[in-house]
């Protein structure tokens, strides 16, 4: 098995098939995972007492049979799995940790190791395909009023040709268009919908359901590092999983899934970003002040942020920057978070999520991150060797005399950034 | 030089000058009398990579039209690779300024080495007249202690 590698896979043990969303190759792997030693603990995603899809709590694992509880996609939840590893797990200094990881958690996972605050090295990073999350509350209002359906009847969500498809405990799926429920205020996360990295080919390795024939049990797996082709080389050998090639049509139909979402990511980021880039810089200044001046200092976005790193925070009144007991603060609490993580955002909203005074923060650092992307052939959160834009100033450029090359290069390259 | 002509908009501008470069060749315009507009004040730093993005804002958010930035040529750092560092924050710095909706016009950077006296003031008067058309800029209102006058 080497990098690059993929193959449709399928957990051995029955009951594992059976829980799996797919093939329950991530379970039987994460099994393994513990069983061999490879790591100390799994962290997994589970529902809050086993029956709650609309309240799901991360899981440290230690336990080999424990590892099926965590079975299946949550799609109505975005736990902040890298801030916790970060912040709860001692940035997996101590002990050696398989991630089950989106995207956008992958991803800021990296950015966080290349500032030191995570070992990635005693990382193994499951990653799972994803293109959206929804806010558990808005998701369970939309499932009453309209798919009127009760929420607790649901066993299964899923996004699908522009599609949000529920299955219900019997069996019945009920599917609306994705785009229409977002105009009501329903469907993903705001970020979410603007998010163009479907595939965490970042992580060890990528699983998912696409490339996946209709009713078929098993998970697509992509080997992404070689640590990833080890770590399967090993479970196969084992027993745990059972592979086959997948063929060239698999392989072409998950590209097309993955270019169909970027496409439809592309469309709601020119939509979602239209008026904020055709307004005048003074209507935008405006509009952003009055979004600050919502602001209630309560610095969850500063806690949720995974990429937010300084030690000692530039917010805090110590540092002369913001005044404490102001509120709304000083407009530098806001410009100094942007200029510290604008670089480095991976759009993964748990900045916006936690806002209680729905600021649009994410809005922001995208519109920033878009531009910064092309100028500094930097994609945040896809290779932890590459250094932060602002800090990776190479020798060669001591030999270049032009003062715009940066923004020059930012306009011919203009493009969304893709994976 | 220097008067007020009353009822036209004279720019604040705050410049982060190298000590080892820029600060030296506004002091050789000094010496060498070279006119250049008064309507920049000079803050010198060791290196033009000492000038944290947070300067640049905070100089912003407290009433300043324009932000000038100058350091010694690439290669040429005292420190080696502030001036790069510089640049890539100074880039990034305008278009966050783009993106929240200030002007990016008003911050500028350039090399201007020790025996650039001519450069130095050519710079500043240019720089000075591309903010007068710009008019004041969006925090001008704002007096120093950072309180908005409402
Ligand atoms: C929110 C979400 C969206 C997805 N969208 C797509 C898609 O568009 N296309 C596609 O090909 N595949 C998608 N997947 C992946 C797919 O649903 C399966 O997870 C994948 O195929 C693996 O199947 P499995 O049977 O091997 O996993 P299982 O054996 O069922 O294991 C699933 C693992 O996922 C973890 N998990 C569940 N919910 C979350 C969550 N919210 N965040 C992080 N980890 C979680 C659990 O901890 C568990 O270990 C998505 C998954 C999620 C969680
Ligand atoms: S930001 Fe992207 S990867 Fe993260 S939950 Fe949303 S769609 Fe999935
Ligand atoms: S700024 Fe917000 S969206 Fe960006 S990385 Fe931080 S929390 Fe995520
Ligand atoms: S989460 Fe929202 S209200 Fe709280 S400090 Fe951040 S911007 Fe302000
Ligand atoms: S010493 Fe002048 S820019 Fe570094």
């Amino acid at each position: 098995m080497v990098k690059g590698d993929m193959y449709l896979a399928q957990a051995s043990d029955e009951e594992i098939l059976k829980q799996g969303e797919s093939g329950g190759a991530v379970t039987a792997l994460l099994k393994f995972a513990l069983d061999s030693g490879v790591v100390d603990a799994v962290l997994g995603v589970k529902k809050r007492d086993g029956n709650n899809r609309y309240d799901a709590v991360l899981d440290l694992i230690t336990d080999p049979e424990k590892v099926i509880d965590c079975a299946g996609s949550l799609h109505c939840v975005s736990l902040n799995i890298a801030r916790n590893v970060k912040e709860y797990l001692g940035g997996a200094k101590q002990m050696k940790i398989a991630v089950l990881c989106k995207p956008c958690d992958a991803r800021a996972i990296i950015e966080i190791a290349k500032r030191k605050q995570i070992n990635r090295d005693n990382l193994l990073l499951i990653g799972l395909n994803c293109t959206g999350t929804l806010p558990p509350v808005v998701a369970k209002e939309m499932l009453i009023s309209e798919y009127e359906v009760d929420p607790n009847e649901v066993v299964m969500e899923d996004i699908e040709g522009g599609e949000l498809i529920v299955t219900l405990a019997d069996g019945t799926k009920i599917a609306k268009d994705l785009l229409e429920l977002e105009k009501k205020g329903y469907g993903r996360r705001d970020n979410c919908r603007r998010c163009n990295v479907n595939i965490p080919t970042m992580a060890d390795i990528a699983c998912g359901k696409w490339g996946v024939k209709e009713g078929e049990k098993k998970t697509f797996t992509e080997v992404c590092s070689d640590k990833g082709a080890e770590f399967i080389d090993n479970a196969i050998k084992t027993g745990v999983i059972k592979v086959e090639p997948p063929g060239e049509d698999a392989i072409e139909e998950r590209k097309r899934k993955d270019r169909e979402a970027i496409e439809l990511s592309n469309k709601c980021e020119a939509e979602d970003l239209k008026e904020l880039r055709e307004i005048s810089l003074d209507d935008r200044l405006a509009y952003w002040l009055h979004m600050f001046d919502r602001c209630i200092k309560c610095f969850s976005c500063r806690d949720a942020c995974p990429i937010c790193y300084c030690k000692k925070c530039f917010l805090e009144p110590d540092r002369g920057y913001v005044k404490g007991g102001e509120v709304p603060p000083d407009r530098m609490f806001h410009l100094t978070r942007l200029a510290h993580d604008g670089d480095s955002c991976v759009n993964c909203g748990q900045c916006q999520d936690a806002c209680p005074a729905e600021i649009p923060l994410t809005r922001l650092y995208l519109m920033l991150n878009i531009k910064l992307s092309p100028m500094f052939d930097y994609v945040s959160g896809m290779d932890v060797e590459q250094k932060p834009p602002l800090i990776a100033a190479k020798d060669e450029e001591a030999s270049i005399d032009d003062i715009d090359i940066f923004l020059v290069k930012g306009e011919a390259g203009e493009v969304v950034p893709q994976q | 030089m220097g008067e007020e002509v009353k009822g036209e908009f004279e720019p604040r501008i705050i410049g982060f000058t190298c000590n080892w470069c820029t600060y030296a060749a506004a002091d050789l315009a000094g010496t060498a009398r070279m006119k250049y507009p008064p309507n920049i004040r000079l803050i010198r730093q060791m290196c033009s990579g000492r000038v944290d993005p947070l300067f640049v804002l905070k100089v912003f958010l407290r009433g300043a039209d324009g932000v000038f930035i100058g350091g010694c040529h690439p290669g040429e750092c005292h420190y080696m690779t502030g001036n790069l560092s510089a640049r890539r924050r100074y880039s990034m710095m305008k278009k966050l300024l783009e993106s929240v909706g200030i002007d990016p016009k008003r911050l500028r950077m350039e090399w201007i080495s020790a025996s650039e006296g001519i450069k130095f003031s050519d710079t500043v008067k240019e720089f000075t007249a591309q903010i007068k058309g710009l008019g004041p800029g969006p925090f001008r209102h704002i007096e120093t202690e950072g309180k908005e006058q409402k």
